[in-house]
Formats: structure tokens, sequence, C-alpha cells
């Protein structure tokens, strides 16, 4: 039968095991349901609902930010932004957390990969953490290329700090590392050394950047995408983003594209 | 507890095992969590709207959440009926013996010629109208035009043996006349009703939230409009209705059956929770067992003037 049997997603409980702010309106929330954690991989994401009464209507797409099969939890990244995210904010452990996934294709890394170069704006940071984690355990070097509004918006940084090679930061006010695009740190390290495979999210600007690049370069590079999702699961075709092959859906055919697959109307 | 109590039901030339299919365009057999025990245990299975070329649909954003509901301008991506009949009707086949086909066309010969074409696939039990869909740029015009509405039912009924559903649109000032000109045009059956046109807009970046400028509205926010059209067109046409919009639990399907639909349709509540078709189905029977009743027909349009 033609039916992807195994790879069919769980809808679930989880518990809150803990919800700690970082700073600002930053959060993580750390989630109990083994489920979906023994079966979650890097660049993977789950459909979430903490509320009740239908509103707000929908659940919301959260990348896998940590993923640990043994304690049966993961966690994700968040900013209180919204209805939903106000919800979740306030939420305690123990709370009831409704769940669809692991959802989405999940980074590749291609076999004889020596060294990768993950490039994140803000939050874009969260999807690529398990890949970072992963491609440390398998001996792959890790430049890291942290860009965000302010200092104290460059997410996890002493984490990635202490497992990268070389880690670059830019924000738009100076505030920590230099003004302007991270991609030019990545282009200094390019006309130097190869990099087997660039990773990027959160940005279409540093996408766009990454894809002039890679004409330049020539290396694999692959983007995990955003985009406002009903159900997560592929049925409503709701979430699509432009490509050389047409329309595709991020939560199924994605979130992860080659780089040079994706089409940027403006 | 023995369940004694029916739930099948009759609408015309169809008859359905239980009243709950999922609406189109919120169901696909290749990315469903319901095994196949479970889409049998459906009354019906519903794909999205085909059209008979491939279509891309329309840029996005394509979908937008508003106060409880949701804004979609999707504008129905189609794989093309040969898709449809090689890939995906296999599929349906295996999942559930009641398969209605919603079709999607441009224009009367459009539609024609698909319902033409499917008329020798014995599998299809039925063809739902898709006369409103709200993104596509002829498709509002079937649905709130009597005389449209009555010439395209009309032709196509003459290219198909199988029953017709003519799925209403709700943008128009009285239900009642669209339900009875379908009728008079030969359709068996409607469908109550499509989305309500919409629009959102981003006030910060001053855009438009829909990648098509307008879209359609479903969800719980417009479940009294449609309850009120069931009721409308129950105490007026003698047509059977297939009741939509809104509906997220068994209360709210009970609700449209006493209103005087004797099917329903579940739409964007597939989205947040997919296991909601089979939670109905159960919340209905439980309903019928506590109130007494041995059949669902007990309950179907009890709401009279």
């Amino acid at each position: 039968m033609k039916i992807e049997n195994i790879n069919i997603p769980l809808m679930i409980s989880g518990n809150l095991i803990e919800n700690i702010n970082l700073n600002d309106n930053y959060y993580r929330m750390r989630i109990k349901a083994p489920q979906i954690a023994r079966k979650a991989k890097p660049g993977q994401f789950v459909m979430l609902s903490m509320w009740k009464n239908k509103d707000p209507f929908l659940k919301r797409p959260f990348s896998f930010y940590g993923i640990e099969s043994d304690s049966g939890t993961f966690d994700i990244l968040y900013k209180e932004i919204g209805k939903g995210t106000q919800i979740m904010a306030k939420s305690k452990a123990g709370d009831l957390v409704e769940l669809i996934g692991p959802l989405g294709n999940g980074f590749k890394i291609p076999e004889n990969t020596n060294n990768i170069a993950v490039v994140a704006r803000g939050i874009g940071i969260a999807a690529l953490m398990p890949l970072i984690l992963e491609s440390k355990k398998r001996g792959i070097a890790i430049y890291a290329f942290l860009s965000a509004q302010t200092g104290n918006l460059l997410l996890c940084s002493n984490e990635i700090n202490s497992i990268s090679e070389k880690v670059f930061y830019t924000t738009d006010d100076g505030s920590k590392g230099a003004k302007g695009m991270v991609t030019n740190f990545l282009q200094n390290v390019l006309k130097e050394e190869v990099i087997d495979v660039v990773y990027v999210c959160g940005s279409k600007r540093l996408t766009k950047h990454i894809r002039n690049l890679q004409r330049k370069y020539n290396f694999l590079a692959f983007v995990s995408l955003e985009e406002h999702m009903a159900c997560g699961i592929g049925a409503c075709k709701g979430c699509v983003h432009k490509t050389n092959d047409g329309y595709k859906r991020v939560c199924k055919e994605g979130p992860i594209f080659p780089v040079e697959e994706v089409i940027f109307d403006d | 507890m023995t369940k004694e109590v029916s739930l099948e039901v009759d609408l015309g030339p169809l008859h359905l095992k239980n009243p709950i299919m999922p609406a189109s365009g919120t169901f696909d057999i290749r990315c469903t969590l319901l095994n196949q025990k479970e889409l049998n245990r459906l009354g019906a299975i519903l794909p999205k709207s085909i059209a008979f070329q491939e279509r891309e649909g329309n840029p996005g954003p394509r979908i937008c959440e508003t106060d409880c509901g949701l804004l979609n301008a999707v504008g129905v991506p189609s794989k093309g009926v040969e898709y449809f009949i090689k890939e995906e009707l296999p599929l349906l086949k295996k999942a559930n013996n009641t398969i209605i086909v919603s079709l999607m066309g441009n224009s009367i010969p459009d539609f024609c010629n698909l319902a033409g074409y499917l008329n020798e696939n014995k599998e299809i039990s039925a063809l739902e109208i898709n006369l409103s869909c709200p993104n596509l740029n002829n498709g509002i015009l079937f649905g709130v035009n009597q005389d449209k509405l009555y010439e395209l039912i009309f032709n196509i009924k003459k290219n198909t043996s199988k029953p017709i559903i003519a799925k209403l649109s709700p943008n128009v000032s009285d239900i009642r006349e669209m339900a009875l000109t379908a009728k008079n045009a030969g359709a068996q059956i409607i469908t109550v009703a499509n989305t309500l046109m919409g629009m959102a807009i981003d006030v910060d970046k001053q855009v438009f939230r829909l990648g098509n400028t307008m879209g359609g509205l479903s969800g719980p926010a417009i479940r009294p409009i449609v309850v009120r059209m069931i009721w409308e067109i129950a105490q007026s046409v003698d047509i059977p209705i297939i009741g939509v919009g809104g509906v997220y639990c068994a209360e709210n399907a009970i609700e449209m059956l006493l209103a005087g639909a004797s099917a329903v349709q579940i739409g964007s509540a597939n989205f947040f929770n997919p296991h909601v078709m089979l939670e109905v189905i159960e919340g209905i029977e439980k309903y019928l067992i506590k109130k007494k009743y041995n059949s669902i027909q007990d309950i179907i349009g009890l709401m009279k003037n």
C-alpha cells in the first residue's frame, strides 16, 4: 500500500515540564511527550495548542529546539507575540499540551560532511540547534553566523560558542559583534576554505544572500522556511511557498528546502 | 451499553451509514492521521475539489486565522482529473465505500467535461458541485446568480447519471431562492453552505493578510449563520440538506440536524483536531441514546416554526 504508515504523525497530549523566560519576551518550554520525542529529528516541528474554547482557533507550529529521546522530552523556543503565545507564556509546569508531531521532512546531513555553516537570524536559531548538536556528535566542524536586532536577542550564544569552531555575531544596533550583514563574515570564510553545507533559518534576506554566495562558491545549502499553517499535516494546502517546481507545502514537502529551489518574490 | 440506535441517513438517492463527512478541501487521503478502520467509520469521504486540468492555486499567504475562525484563499490547487483517478481514487476506495467527489470548473463546459469524465467510475457515489469557491474568477458567479446556477446544474445533469449535490454560496440575500433554483435545475441534494467572503488587513504593514486579497471565512464564527440558512431552507424547499460551517463537536452537528440538515460536513475543525469527525459520530450516538431515540431520523428537522 502506498500510504506512508511509518511516518504518520501522532496526535497526543504532552505535559509541560518547565517554561522559562529567557529574556524580554522569549521563552523556552520543555514538554514531556515520549512518543513524539523518540521519533523527532532535527529540522522537524510540532503543532501545539494549550488553549480551550477554540480561542485561538488553530494550533501553532514550533520547531524542535531540543530533543531528548532518553527522557522523552523536547524543547521549543518561542516569542510571546500574539494570543497563542501569550497563553503559553502564562502556562506552568504540569499543564497539558495538545500536540501533533513530529511533522515535516527534517534536515539532511550528507555523508562525508566535514564542516557546516549555520546562519540564523533571531529566533531562527531554534530550528538549527538540534542540527548543530547532531553535527557535533558526528564530529563535524561548525561555523556559526548569528544575527539579531540587539545583543540580548542573540539567543543560545553561550551554548553555540562552546561547541562551534568559530562564531560570528552581528547586531542591527551594534550592541554585540559587528553591525551589518552576518553573511559578509561567511563570505570571508568561504574565500579561505571550503564549507560543505550551509543551513539557514529566520530571514528571507539572509537566505537570498546565501543563494548569491552559493552561486559563487558552490556549496550545498538548505533553508528552514516558516509560514502560517492551519493543519501542519499537509491537508489544507495553506502554507505553500513558491519554488522552481511550483508551490510546495512548507509543512509536508518542507520545512527544509534546498536554497536554490526556493523563490522569493520581493 | 448495547448500541441500538441507528445513525443511518437518506439524502434522496444517497444512503449513508451516518451523517458525518469531511468538508471539501479540509481532508487529504494522502496525509490523514486516521487509519483505514477509522476512515471506514465516516458516513462518506470527500476529497478536495478537483479540476479537469492541473492548477496551481493562489499565491501565499493563503490562510489567516481570525477571531473564532479562519480565512482562506487557497484557490483550489488540483493535480487534474487523470491524476485523481489514477492516484487518489484507489486510496479513497479502500478507505470508505461512499465517495463524494467535489468538482471545480471555470465554465459550464468545464464542469460538464469533468462530470462526463467521471460518470463511468462506479466507485464515485455522488458529485458535489463547488458553485461558490470565492477564490476563483468565475466561481462565485454560479453561486450568486440564479440563472447561471440553473444553467450550470441543468447542463451538468445531461453529462452524468450520478446524484448531484449543489454546494451553495452563503453570499446571497436569500439562500432559499438559490436552493429552489438548484432543485428545479435537477440537483438532488444541496450543501449549505460554502465559506463567507471576507478580508483581513495587517494594519502595521498596511497590507492584505491574504495573497488573493479576499478569501472565504470558515470556523465557529459562521455557524449561527449556517444554522439559520439550513432552517430557512428546510421550512420552504423540499430537498435533502448537508450542513457545513464551523462544526467542531457533536453538539454543533446536532444543532444542524435539528435545524433540518440530514448530514453534516466538518471542515476547518479537522485542522486542529484530525480526530474530530470520529468524536462527533460518537457524540451524536450518545445524544440519541441519552434522549431515548431509536434513530437519528427522529431528530432531523425537529425544529419547526
